[in-house]
């Protein structure tokens, strides 16, 4: 005997083990049930992480603009309008007024982790009698490539960017037919045509950007947009990402551009992630709900097994109280046993997923990461849940006449 | 000589289903002595098992006092009830009512595993005190589903003197049991009256049975017809 326990721990154990058959198939529905809530949490918290992961190290947490080209009204006097119809303007290619101003403000500003300047804008890439169309960002990559880790994606070659140099993607490489070492002649708003050597060939995962998107030095970009001097963008990559919008509202409101946060041009991946949660939450506590019924059914029918022996135990001096603990003990344990082989099952179909679900270009569909925290949730919450499930087959003993239940 | 039990116009009555309710006992009044060794008789449904039970303090009375031990009963809640019970009453049942998921020693031991604050070597060498007295060391460590009808009720006679219980209530202890094994349990209990001069009160319809106890109290129709003091 485990003398350890006090009597209801003894007793609500050796029940336990004397049904076993049903202790087995309740575990099963317990571990199940667990297993599903903590597979599906692992893979969609992994999910999300490297999907921001990549968000967050392919673009600037905030970019500042210069602010969009109005027109305005012509007044013929106060209150008078000479003319009603107002056409927008295009939105021509041009630089930042004052921008190495505004760069040092935005360097001296609390949780702005580092600054790049770019000049990008559209061009033609020629290579041969192959032309393709193209955006061209132009910076310096010792700023530059810590905001967006273009050398992390890096397939051929390597990173180096001198004023002759461009770093291309795998789609825009196939279809001029070029490879690292090579020459491409690149238009942009400058009529003079420019030859630059590919020092590095990337993959940034999507079709669209590896056909269109390509880096070159700063100076390169703002000679071939026509913008000596200027930059078309300030990037920005601050501490805590999550504080992206309220930085760049603050940077906007101090310096008078346009400045959009990550957060706010990403609206639709915070849209999707909140109704992943959602139906997150939603399943699990589906899960949570069924673990329950599924461990009072089967305290249920333990009570009225055992009528007679809680009528005997209640003869010999079993308190209420005593009764009433050694029911809700056994949906503690059964909660918590099934949660931790649970766990167990869940993380071991998360690796066998992690395994053999990957990318399109191999790489990892999510870490594997079993959070801590959502194991010990898990089990707390599990045992939580068989408490409570106990709780209803738990008074149904304790409320039993004993008299009428050694009679059977 | 100081009693066990004092019981004074017990009445007890069932709700049937209103406005019916039928009495079961009608104003029983009978004295246990300390040290007595009786047998309740009675015809099936003169009112025994009600009887024991409301002396056991499984069930109330409807009407009526009650003592136990020396102490009243009237006005005690259920706790106080479950304490008094505990510390002061074992019972031994037809069907000997043992917990399966337990051995046999720790059957006998259950009275003190409950009641709590017994060091775990006095608690086991009470109960192999018992159970050698009962002459089942040999089955201590065995699941009680193993064991004979004879050998389960010895152990749920060790397990009801547990506690040193002033007063043993045994609901036809033999009724399960052949002759020769009924004899031995029988012998068992009166031997431990004897010997521990706990007093016992035993339900029982054999009549040859009967006649070996000191006192007989027959119930009939919920009357005492014989042997109430």
């Amino acid at each position: 005997m485990i003398r350890w326990l006090p009597f209801e721990g003894i007793a609500a154990l050796r029940f336990m083990r004397e049904g076993w058959i049903q202790t087995i198939f309740i575990l099963v529905g317990v571990s199940l049930g667990v297993a599903v809530t903590v597979f599906e949490t692992s893979i969609l918290t992994g999910v999300q992480a490297n999907f921001l992961k990549r968000v967050l190290t392919s673009q600037a947490h905030i970019v500042l603009l210069p602010p969009d080209e109005v027109a305005r009204p012509l007044h013929d006097g106060p209150g008078i309008v000479e003319d009603a119809t107002l056409q927008r303007p295009n939105q021509r290619l041009r630089s930042i007024d004052q921008w190495q101003t505004i760069r040092a403000t935005v360097a001296s500003t609390p949780g702005v982790r580092v600054v790049a300047s770019v000049a990008s804008g559209a061009a033609m890439a020629v290579r041969g009698d192959a032309t393709a169309s193209i955006s061209i960002i132009g910076a310096e990559p010792e700023d530059y490539f810590r905001i967006v880790r273009v050398p992390d994606y890096i397939v051929a070659g390597t990173w180096r960017l001198t004023s002759d140099d461009i770093l291309i993607g795998t789609d825009l490489a196939t279809l001029l037919g070029v490879t690292v070492g090579d020459r491409l002649f690149v238009t942009g708003r400058s009529p003079t045509p420019r030859a630059l050597t590919i020092t590095a060939i990337f993959d940034l995962g999507s079709k669209g950007a590896n056909l269109r998107t390509t880096f070159v030095a700063f100076r390169t970009g703002q000679s071939l947009l026509n913008l000596v001097g200027g930059v078309t963008s300030l990037e920005i990559a601050v501490a805590d990402a999550f504080a992206a919008e309220t930085i760049a509202q603050d940077l906007s409101a101090r310096t008078g551009v346009r400045a959009d946060s990550w957060i706010k041009t990403n609206a639709q991946f915070f849209t999707a992630v909140q109704a992943q949660n959602t139906s997150n939450i939603v399943i699990s506590s589906a899960v949570a709900l069924s673990v329950a019924f599924g461990v009072a059914s089967v305290l249920v029918v333990s009570v009225v097994q055992r009528g007679r022996e809680i009528g005997i135990l209640r003869a010999m001096g079993a308190r209420r109280g005593q009764v009433l603990l050694v029911f809700l003990l056994q949906g503690g344990v059964l909660g918590f046993l099934g949660a931790v082989l649970g766990s167990l099952i869940g993380a071991g179909l998360l690796l066998v997923w992690h395994d053999q679900v990957r990318q399109t270009d191999g790489t990892e569909l999510f870490p594997y990461v079993l959070d801590p925290l959502l194991i010990g949730g898990t089990l707390a919450f599990a045992s939580v849940v068989g408490l409570l499930a106990g709780m209803a087959p738990a008074m149904q003993a304790a409320r039993l006449d004993p008299a009428v239940a050694i009679r059977g | 000589m100081a009693e066990d039990a004092l019981l004074s116009g017990i009445r007890k009555s069932f709700n049937i289903g209103a406005p019916a309710e039928v009495e079961i006992l009608h104003g029983i009044d009978i004295t246990l002595e300390h040290g007595a060794f009786c047998a309740l008789i009675g015809p099936s449904g003169s009112g025994k098992s009600t009887l024991l039970n409301i002396i056991g303090l499984l069930d109330r009375q409807s009407a009526g006092r009650l003592v136990i031990g020396g102490k009243d009963t009237q006005g005690l809640d259920d706790a106080a009830l479950t304490r008094l019970r505990g510390e002061t009453i074992g019972f031994v049942f037809q069907a000997h009512n043992l917990i399966p998921a337990f051995t046999a020693a720790e059957n006998v031991m259950m009275p003190m595993l409950l009641s709590r604050g017994w060091a775990d070597a006095a608690m086991r060498a009470a109960a192999e005190a018992l159970l050698d007295r009962v002459g089942m060391t040999r089955w201590r460590d065995a699941r009680v589903g193993n064991l004979s009808g004879g050998q389960a009720q010895r152990v749920s006679i060790a397990r009801a003197l547990m506690m040193k219980p002033v007063l043993v209530l045994a609901d036809e202890p033999t009724g399960n049991l052949d002759t020769a094994a009924a004899d031995g349990v029988f012998d068992m209990m009166h031997t431990m009256n004897q010997e521990q001069g706990m007093t016992f009160l035993i339900v029982t319809h054999d009549p040859r049975l009967a006649k070996r106890c000191g006192r007989i109290i027959e119930l009939v129709d919920g009357q005492v017809v014989q042997g109430a003091a």
